[in-house]
């Protein structure tokens, strides 16, 4: 029974990602927002979220499923032969004890973001910068994400390690999501497409509870360009306006049989029932520092006032 | 007499190093490498063999071959608790308890090793913010087996080509990784009896002092190493197989293009043709590469973790993950102890206090703590 549902759990899961994350199917529905709930609104869910127990009877606390999407740094990488789980447990420890000390928000690529890190070099002793995440990787301690922005008509790229000691502050000024799971295209698109203000406010949303996706489409510059993007799928890009030729050869060197390849994506991914021991397991304690967050900046302000 | 036979009788000097066994390995001073090595190989080690699959032949029979044994499970449970009967058990020894007078640490002892798994590799970052690749050792479930004093271990097979010209030390057999005895024959299992232990999948020898000897089933703990130290952990490299002579010689090959016809990833010439007038041995050719005894010196310990016996060493070990390895204090001599160690191990303090868990060396940034200003 048990095993049944955590297939079925599994096989959700697996469609879920296709739906998120392979854009090809994106196109094939219409668009429209699939709510991912944020953090706020997972918290108030997984109060109540409990498993129908197990054998013995007692009641699992499950965290809510839109964790892998909010926190991919936690699952490890999925190749079996560099995997030991108490080595992912300590990392897990000191993942969490630095998200004691410092915020890290939950993002997503397309998210405009402010990160300020400690330098020697800068006049204040920090350097903060703002540009939208265009890629994120890495798992555990080495997760890292890039930002783009556009400075003096200089395109500029970061790459930041999330769980480095230099950042001092990480602020999501604006949080979306868009077609694509990677932006690299803005390199080769109008510079228009990466600028934004480095004196950007934090954006308030108006629905809370739904991360919206921009369905933007976003214009490349004629070519040469730096990757094949017509080879790759994307969606969030117009109409690349190429002779037939691109397309042929892109179509002769696609391998359309990779999205039905279960075992692949198996390959790719930490099993369900795996994913939602971690999560389980990190969710109690994310809870409490946001708790601890919440009451730090509510005396804040009662102190201000 | 021939160059081939002076470079023999030149290169016949045993290096090796106290606390393991190695093979013979050449002395490559550097005065000597310019005045003969200058346009040559060395090819004096082609043939001796460098890995085997099969254990030496002094040793016992170790894994049972698994029958496909029709015990109905009442049996079965009748023999786990024989089993558990038999190995009851033993009461932890503390330091007090030490039958052999401990004797005071001087700087030439030399204290056991442990044996620990390489679990992988995480990322620390220094007080200043600079990021270093640490490896995470798990220390497993050792236990001391026996003792072999100095003149015992003297007329043994091993002990008499590492003490040949030398004072003979001692040797501490050490077992990891506890194991059903049902896997192992019963001539291995018997490697245990006199100390009443569980069997242990892995055995390695460490050469002791006399003043650092431990009686048989005292534990080795993570404790024994103190943070700041610096180890030299001995391991079998990444068996990489059968490989070709651009990844095991990092030969160049040939070009990609420009017409090269069947000579992209190939070794070319393999002899001059006039000297000699054969291929000399030792010439570089593909072959099986990785699956090699080697040690990585003068390791730093950044953090130990008391709770989960784990310890972080600054930079890489050899083998893959997952891996059993050795760890031992350093033998390079500006990195040796100037402070008395835990000697002969550690013990956890008699009134039952908990040790500190995690500990850090102080050059390093720990977690829970605020983010580094410049």
């Amino acid at each position: 029974m048990l095993r049944r549902a955590v297939l079925q759990t599994f096989r959700q899961g697996l469609a879920q990602s296709f739906f998120k994350r392979n854009a090809v199917s994106l196109s094939e529905t219409t668009v429209t927002h699939q709510p991912i709930e944020t953090s706020d609104e997972a918290d108030e869910k997984s109060v109540s979220k409990q498993k129908p127990g197990d054998e013995s009877g007692n009641t699992v606390v499950v965290a809510p499923p839109e964790f892998r999407f909010m926190y991919p740094e936690f699952l490890p990488d999925p190749a079996m032969e560099r995997r030991n789980r108490l080595k992912e447990k300590l990392e897990r420890i000191d993942m969490l004890q630095r998200r004691s000390v410092v915020e890290i928000p939950e993002f997503y690529t397309g998210s405009v973001m402010a990160v300020t890190v400690a330098d020697a070099n800068s006049p204040n002793k920090f350097a903060r910068f703002v540009g939208i995440c265009i890629q994120r990787g890495g798992s555990g301690l080495r997760a890292w994400f890039i930002l783009r922005n556009v400075v003096d008509k200089q395109g500029v790229e970061i790459l930041y390690e999330m769980y480095c000691p230099l950042i001092q502050k990480i602020e999501v000024l604006r949080l979306e999501r868009r077609l694509d799971e990677s932006l690299l295209y803005l390199r080769d698109a109008l510079p228009e497409y990466s600028t934004f203000p480095l004196d950007m406010e934090p954006e308030r949303r108006l629905n809370n509870s739904v991360v919206p996706i921009n369905p933007l489409k976003v214009k490349l510059r004629p070519r040469p360009w730096l990757e094949r993007w017509e080879r790759q799928n994307l969606q969030g890009v117009e109409d690349l306006n190429l002779p037939q030729r691109f397309y042929d050869k892109a179509e002769k060197v696609a391998k359309p049989w990779e999205k039905y390849d279960l075992m692949l994506q198996y390959r790719k991914t930490i099993p369900a029932e795996e994913q939602e021991k971690i999560f389980a397991d990190v969710h109690s304690q994310l809870q409490q520092q946001e708790f601890k967050r919440k009451i730090r900046r509510r005396r804040g302000i009662d102190n201000e006032q | 007499m021939s160059t081939l036979g002076l470079l023999r009788t030149l290169f016949n000097s045993k290096i090796v190093t106290p606390n393991a066994i190695q093979l013979q390995s050449l002395n490559r001073s550097p005065f000597l490498v310019g005045l003969f090595f200058n346009h040559e190989q060395v090819r004096t080690m082609s043939r001796v063999k460098r890995r085997t699959t099969h254990p030496p032949y002094w040793h016992v029979l170790k894994n049972n071959q698994r029958q496909d044994e029709k015990i109905s499970s009442d049996n079965l449970r009748f023999v786990r608790e024989v089993i558990q009967d038999k190995y009851k058990n033993k009461s932890p020894i503390k330091g007090s308890d030490l039958d052999i007078e401990k004797k005071e640490w001087d700087p030439k002892t030399k204290r056991s090793g442990v044996i620990a798994r390489n679990i992988g590799v995480q990322h620390m970052w220094e007080k200043d913010g600079k990021k270093v690749v640490c490896t995470v050792l798990h220390v497993l479930d050792n236990h001391v087996i026996r003792y072999v004093p100095p003149e015992e271990y003297a007329k043994s097979i091993i002990g008499a080509k590492v003490f040949r010209n030398r004072k003979p030390l001692g040797c501490l057999v050490v077992g990891a990784e506890a194991a059903n005895p049902d896997r192992f024959t019963r001539q291995y299992c018997s490697l245990f009896n006199e100390v009443g232990l569980l069997p242990k999948k892995r055995l390695a020898r460490f050469i002791v002092t006399p003043n650092a000897v431990l009686p048989p089933c005292t534990p080795l703990t993570a404790g024994h190493f103190v943070v700041g130290q610096a180890v030299d952990v001995y391991g079998k490299t990444i068996d990489y197989g059968f490989q070709g002579v651009v990844k095991r010689w990092g030969f160049k090959g040939g070009p990609a293009s420009h017409g090269a016809t069947k000579f992209h990833r190939r070794g070319g010439t393999i002899g001059t043709g006039r000297d000699k007038a054969r291929v000399w041995p030792g010439q570089k050719m593909p072959g099986h590469m990785g699956s090699e005894r080697r040690f990585c010196r003068g390791l730093k310990i950044v953090r130990i973790n008391m709770k989960y016996n784990v310890i972080y060493v600054k930079g890489t070990v050899p083998g893959p993950t997952n891996s059993i390895v050795q760890i031992f204090d350093t033998l390079l001599p500006r990195r040796k102890f100037t402070e008395a160690p835990p000697h002969p191990t550690y013990f956890p303090p008699e009134d039952g206090t908990l040790p500190q868990e995690d500990i850090w060396d102080s050059n390093m940034h720990v977690f829970g703590s605020p983010s580094i200003s410049v």
